[in-house]
């Protein structure tokens, strides 16, 4: 089962990829690497203007009612263009858990404002190593909420969180407020993406769902997220291929260009097998939402994303030699890129324990 | 149902009920030649139900249907171990080239019926000792002779060479003029006089290939199929012919679930080796290379389907799945430990780890080495230069050997 791009996907696609790279240059990108608690603001602005972030919510909710498959593509195009801004995935996974586990009330209460970007979603599971931790970080006594998340993407900005904690004797998932919990920025590799650590203290939430349901749809939820990161890895594993290729053809040494020598031309022919895997699974894996086969799909498009993007970003600095290490000409901004996403949604450990359990319908 | 489901449908159905008589386990134990009179067989009743020829033109005795029902057939032929290799290349290559180029169009028809009931097979006299990757380096030479010509020189690596009543050969007809431009190609007959075929044994002990040697072989004019000097375009047009065929994301080498199975039943520091992370890394690595390769064969069937003409990207297909077949391979021996020594020349390479090792590297370097395959990529596909190629516009005879 595989699905072809229509019309109107194509159209989302070269507008998506116009309107960014108009908008989104790395002179830009560089300073906020500089400074922690800032992000690209200009790139959220034109993706609330865009509707991206109401895309794939339902049209009674303010929403488009697009899937997967859209906002797959915009992540393509933000990815080529190293966005610099965290919260196109963490939003939609903060609606969608809103959308598909919570009640008629909440999400009256939470889609709107999600939908139209002024409210800001985070989604705040992993306990370090663990995306989804046997002992979550976090415990819900009543409607309150106690413990720390480390490293939330978005956290710093974020209005709503969607949490998985310990409940009354099984773990639950719930959605809370942010306004009264103590943030701290994180100094990292990657700046704009406002990773904080959120300190929860008699915080008021509302749960989702409990019991082994709960880790169900957390599970879900990371694989919608998944999903969408994939493609924002392919596409910025793509960007470095094509960054790559065409310095190749431009550079000279011993007489020709260096892409003519087979230890750059075979280094970047490898980078494109893994961009077009990586594609594909992405590709597949949005056309799955909703089958059973959906978790599968998602952790082969995480798994060949990331090592596409990782992959590209390495090779592509190396195929410079000593221009790539500088600070000006920017690739480094794809290089800390591919290591953050690997990181956000579940690393590719956590993936790749799920792909296999999948397989072989037991856990390790 | 769409018209192409219910084509695979009726397909399935008629290849199952072929399992008892042509299967994996009637072929068990059979010697060469008997297995290949069992093909014979096969083939024929592959014509007789209108399976053969599949998307060729009915005026030949094709079925004259579309690409798509062609490769729809042959993924579901490829799940039942059918002896239909022996014409793998007959059909795929040197037929249709000779339906586009051979004149004598009635020859011409007799020729292919022939070879779509398995009565006879073509070969394709290609690759040479000093000219495989480098096509158009070839020796073997073709002088006038009378109203003909008269051929000297040696082929190699010419698949089924030994069972062939036929061949499409490129020679060499002009040393005076750059390497392209000096190349004619005809059809022989392999069981004229100077013809001799000596069979090589390969690694995995098999003999499929061959050398063949030209001792003044003479040939008619009419044996032409290119203008004198134009052989080389009729020998890429040769080489372009299938650009999707029936793929196999497993590198045509043992199934992923196999492997899982192994992993599940041996044990490892006395667990099972399935809990071992560097077991489960590489099922999860090589499920989502796989779960890739499957998505790009499946959105371009779609996209033939639609009318649309599939990416490049199709090409990946053997250069991605035979390496990391044949790494998994050496993983599945490994894990096998002691146990992993034995070694059945006659296990099927897509069941039997050790079979699939060991005949692994042929895969990677027929139909174009990993290297070639990574130059096509980068010339024609992302725009890289050409490597340096000191012989480009030398005359053939000038070029330091």
């Amino acid at each position: 089962m595989s699905i072809l791009y229509d019309e109107g996907q194509q159209a989302i696609a070269t507008e998506s990829r116009r309107v960014l790279e108009a908008r989104v240059s790395k002179e830009e990108l560089l300073p906020l690497l500089e400074t922690s608690g800032r992000y690209h603001e200009g790139y959220w602005t034109t993706a609330k203007e865009q509707g991206w972030t109401a895309l794939a919510l339902p049209e009674a909710y303010s929403g488009l009612d697009l899937g997967l498959v859209e906002l797959g593509l915009i992540a393509h195009q933000a990815g080529r263009s190293l966005s610099g801004a965290p919260f196109l995935t963490s939003n939609f996974g903060a609606a969608k858990a809103i959308e598909l586990y919570g009640t008629e009330d909440q999400k009256a209460k939470w889609l709107p404002g999600l939908a139209s970007g002024e409210t800001i979603g985070a989604v705040a599971f992993a306990s370090g190593a663990n995306a989804l931790p046997a002992r979550p970080a976090l415990t819900l006594t009543g409607e309150r909420l106690d413990g720390v998340m480390t490293g939330v993407s978005a956290g710093l900005a974020a209005d709503i969180a969607v949490v998985f904690a310990n409940g009354p004797g099984m773990p639950v998932l719930a959605v809370a407020e942010l306004a009264d919990v103590k943030r701290t920025a994180i100094a990292s590799f990657d700046n704009s993406r406002l990773y904080a650590d959120l300190e929860f203290a008699d915080t008021p939430a509302e749960t989702l769902v409990t019991g082994g349901a709960a880790r169900e749809a957390a599970l879900h939820i990371l694989a919608l997220q998944a999903v969408i990161t994939a493609h924002e890895q392919a596409g910025g594993a793509e960007a470095m291929m094509e960054i790559a290729r065409d310095y190749a053809v431009t550079r000279r040494a011993f007489g020709q260009p260096i892409g003519a020598f087979q230890s750059i031309k075979h280094r970047i022919a490898e980078i494109y097998g893994l961009v077009e895997l990586a594609r594909a699974n992405c590709i597949h894996a949005a056309s799955r939402e909703g089958q059973s086969d959906f978790i599968t799909a998602a952790a082969a498009a995480r798994i060949s994303a990331t090592e596409a993007y990782d992959t590209a970003s390495r090779d592509c600095v190396q195929i410079h030699g000593g221009i790539g290490v500088t600070w000006e000409l920017g690739l480094h901004l794809h290089t800390r890129r591919a290591r953050s996403l690997a990181i956000e949604q579940g690393n590719l450990l956590f993936w790749e324990d799920v792909l296999v359990d999948r397989l072989t319908g037991e856990a390790a | 149902m769409s018209d192409l489901e219910a084509y695979r449908a009726k397909a399935a159905a008629w290849l199952e009920s072929m399992v008892p008589t042509y299967g994996k386990a009637a072929r068990k134990g059979l010697s060469e030649a008997d297995d290949l009179a069992l093909a014979r067989k096969y083939q024929k009743a592959k014509f007789d139900a209108g399976y053969a020829g599949i998307n060729w033109p009915t005026e030949f005795g094709g079925q004259g249907k579309g690409h798509l029902e062609k490769v729809t057939f042959d993924t579901e032929e490829m799940k039942h171990g059918f002896p239909s290799f022996y014409f793998g290349i007959s059909l795929g290559m040197p037929i249709p080239v000779l339906m586009q180029f051979g004149e004598d169009k009635a020859w011409v028809k007799e020729r292919v019926l022939k070879a779509l009931q398995g009565e006879e097979i073509w070969c394709q006299l290609f690759s040479e000792p000093a000219g495989g990757s480098d096509l158009a380096g070839l020796r073997t030479k073709a002088e006038p002779d009378g109203n003909g010509w008269k051929i000297n020189g040696q082929k190699v690596w010419t698949s089924w060479a030994h069972y062939s009543d036929y061949g499409v050969i490129v020679v060499r007809t002009d040393p005076n003029v750059p390497k392209h431009k000096g190349l004619t190609y005809f059809w022989v007959d392999m069981k004229a006089p100077g013809v001799t075929v000596r069979p090589i044994k390969l690694v995995g002990g098999d003999s499929h290939v061959n050398e063949v040697f030209f001792d003044d072989v003479k040939i008619g004019d009419d044996h032409r199929m290119s203008p004198v000097g134009g052989g080389f375009a009729v020998a890429i047009a040769t080489l372009m012919i299938e650009r999707y065929v029936a793929t196999d994301s497993a590198g045509f080498g043992p199934h992923l679930d196999l492997f899982v199975e192994l992993a599940k039943d041996t044990e490892l520091n006395g667990k099972p080796a399935i809990e071992d992370g560097r077991i489960r890394q590489q099922i999860a690595r090589n499920y989502a290379m796989r779960s890739g390769l499957q998505s790009i064969t499946a959105r371009a069937m779609a996209m033939m389907q639609a009318g649309m003409t599939p990416g490049p990207e199709g090409s990946l297909n053997k250069l991605v799945a035979v390496r990391s077949r044949q790494k998994l391979s050496e993983l599945a021996i490994d894990l096998q430990g002691s146990d992993g020594f034995t070694y059945d020349d006659h296990a099927s390479q897509k069941e039997d780890w050790t079979s699939s090792w060991i005949n692994a590297p042929t895969g990677r370097i027929a139909g174009g080495s990993d290297e070639t395959l990574l130059n096509t990529i980068a010339e024609k596909i992302l725009g890289l230069p050409q490597d340096h190629r000191p012989d480009k516009g030398v005359p053939f005879n000038q070029i330091p050997a």
